[in-house]
């Protein structure tokens, strides 16, 4: 049954909200993931408690129960007896982290223009988060409303929001919009390290546009399509006609996952490319004269590109919606579809679980490279990415292309 | 030729680093909170007590003996080899005891720099810097330290010192 216009928009109204607040909870639990990855990569422990006396000065013990942070603290070192838990004990600084963002003092330079100063945040927000109007959670309908429920009753609640057949070139219109804010909030500020770490931005995104953009005509000229759902499904499951074409297919698909997510951390601005906000040259690139909400803007935005990255890594090279990564899903299918055993033949099928610990796994990676891999110097981000990734991107498009003829 | 093209097409280095660090990433994480194994080189100290080095300088102690008695018989060796002169003692007698005995043994910890020079010259190793590390107190008498009838207690730990390790010995 098809909706009626209101009906649709109610759905659409509920997606956004979930989609939303997917994205705005996974924010913060991701820098709670980056101080606990990088600690314990450095042998650290990173946040154990929260710091600081909220309702109530705070003295001596850290977890006296008088105050309300050190209340948490004592119930998360209480719950940290349990091993699996004692990973989350400084899951409460993620809420002072927040409170402290909104409740500092919004300062907008004399000298800023101000109009681009305030609106600037909001772009490159905008772009980062409109992003996932196009990414597809989950192939088909997440559920379907019971059908008593009332106005809605019957009707598939989507695991996307729109099913766009032009997704891909959406998606990558849209994120690089993202580029603006960057350089308008830094031109706006007016101060040299701003403008600097703008500018390098700007030539690092629009040099990095290149070799992503190409990556990811690797799917589209296997697959023939520009539709999300369509590319991430026949990526996983579309089997060739000729073994070998399906074995350079993999080999691709695997040396193609590798470009995209180094094209992708140039692009979200991360270490070892972030080169926008070198601190020890540039105090803190763009945004050195932002604070307080229009700081967690662009704050927000690079954490929301972040996780459109690797959705977009997920879904073109690992398998998107289905188990096996790098297109080998048809080859588990061969030997686990008429299983007998239940939950083998459910891993046969596609499942948002799958897309999501992709995205969950990818996002590990991005802070796990953060705390590895040193930053580049300029020059060599430009060679990299002119030199090697380019070339490279260039020779696969071609055996792509190659394969797409074979098959 | 072959090996260094190799080398610059395919990041071997980065596989390296990030294998390192993955493996130092999977061992904390397996080891957080577990107490006896671990690999991390952070103490979380206030809820679990540290373990000291058995050389540690913590506060000066005056010790007794099996019977109860003072151990200190008044040489003023202490006294005269401290730096910073933050020992006063005063000589006295004590009824059924054939040494001096010391009426006042008084202590500034303010001025102390835990040097250990008193413990060393001391010769009937009747006093010790013991191990403990939290001497913070929020009044200037909580520094002051005498055998009795001063603010603190030259026999026992501090009491502001919640979570020190007291000497065993």
């Amino acid at each position: 049954m098809t909706p009626t216009l209101f009906q649709y928009l109610t759905i659409s109204l509920l997606q956004i909200i979930v989609i939303l607040g997917f994205v705005m909870t996974l924010v913060p639990l991701l820098t709670f993931a980056e101080r606990k990855v990088i600690a314990y990569v450095q042998v650290r422990l990173g946040a154990t408690r929260v710091a600081g006396g909220l309702w109530g000065a705070q003295r001596g013990r850290t977890h006296q129960s008088r105050t309300l942070t050190g209340g948490l603290n004592g119930l998360m070192w209480f719950l940290g007896r349990v091993p699996v838990f004692s990973i989350l004990r400084g899951l409460p600084m993620f809420i002072a982290d927040a409170l402290k963002l909104l409740t500092k003092e919004d300062i907008v330079p004399t000298d800023a223009d101000k109009a681009v100063f305030v609106l600037s945040p909001a772009l490159a927000m905008v772009a980062a988060f409109t992003v996932f109007a196009a990414i597809s959670f989950a192939p088909g309908a997440l559920f379907y409303f019971p059908a008593k429920f009332p106005f809605l009753g019957g009707l598939p609640f989507n695991g996307f929001l729109t099913d766009l057949n032009v997704g891909l070139l959406f998606i990558l219109g849209v994120a690089s919009v993202g580029v603006y804010g960057i350089v308008l909030g830094a031109w706006a500020s007016n101060s040299k390290y701003p403008l600097l770490g703008g500018l390098r931005s700007a030539a690092q995104i629009v040099s990095y546009e290149v070799p992503l953009t190409l990556s990811l005509l690797v799917p589209v000229v296997l697959t023939g399509s520009l539709n999300f759902n369509e590319m991430s499904t026949r990526m996983a499951v579309d089997v060739p006609a000729n073994g070998l074409v399906g074995i350079g297919r993999t080999l691709l698909m695997f040396v193609g996952f590798f470009v995209y997510t180094t094209c992708g951390f140039a692009e979200t601005n991360r270490t070892p490319f972030d080169l926008a906000e070198a601190e020890n040259e540039l105090v803190a690139g763009f945004h050195t004269e932002y604070s307080g909400m229009k700081f967690s803007f662009y704050f927000l935005s690079e954490y929301a590109s972040m996780i459109t990255v690797s959705a977009l890594a997920a879904a073109f090279f690992l398998g998107g919606h289905y188990l096996m990564p790098f297109g080998l899903q048809h080859v588990w299918n061969h030997f686990f579809q008429h299983s007998s055993n239940a939950f083998l033949a459910w891993t046969c099928m596609p499942s948002i679980l799958w897309f999501l610990l992709k995205i969950f796994f990818l996002l590990f990676c991005f802070l796990w490279v953060r705390a590895t891999v040193p930053r580049y110097r300029y020059d060599q981000l430009m060679n990299v990415g002119w030199k090697f990734l380019i070339p490279y991107t260039l020779v696969m498009f071609v055996i792509a292309a190659l394969l797409r003829y074979a098959a | 030729m072959t090996s260094s093209l190799l080398r610059t097409l395919i990041p071997f280095d980065i596989y390296g680093g990030m294998k390192l660090t993955g493996k130092y990433f999977g061992k904390v994480l397996r080891q957080a909170n577990r107490g006896a194994k671990r690999t991390h080189i952070v103490v979380e100290y206030p809820e679990v007590p540290t373990t000291l080095m058995p050389r540690f300088r913590g506060r000066l102690q005056m010790i007794k003996d099996e019977q109860g008695e003072v151990k200190c018989v008044c040489c003023l060796a202490c006294e005269k080899i401290c730096p910073t002169q933050v020992i006063t003692i005063e000589k006295g007698k004590k009824e059924g005891r054939k040494t001096p005995f010391p009426v006042r043994y008084d202590f500034e910890m303010e001025r102390c720099i835990f040097c250990e020079f008193c413990v060393e010259s001391c010769g009937f190793d009747s006093i010790i810097l013991n191990h403990q590390f939290e001497l913070a107190a929020y009044d200037r008498e909580d520094f002051s330290h005498a055998m009795e009838g001063g603010f603190q207690n030259m026999f026992d730990t501090t009491p502001v010192g919640h979570y020190s390790v007291a000497s065993d010995d």
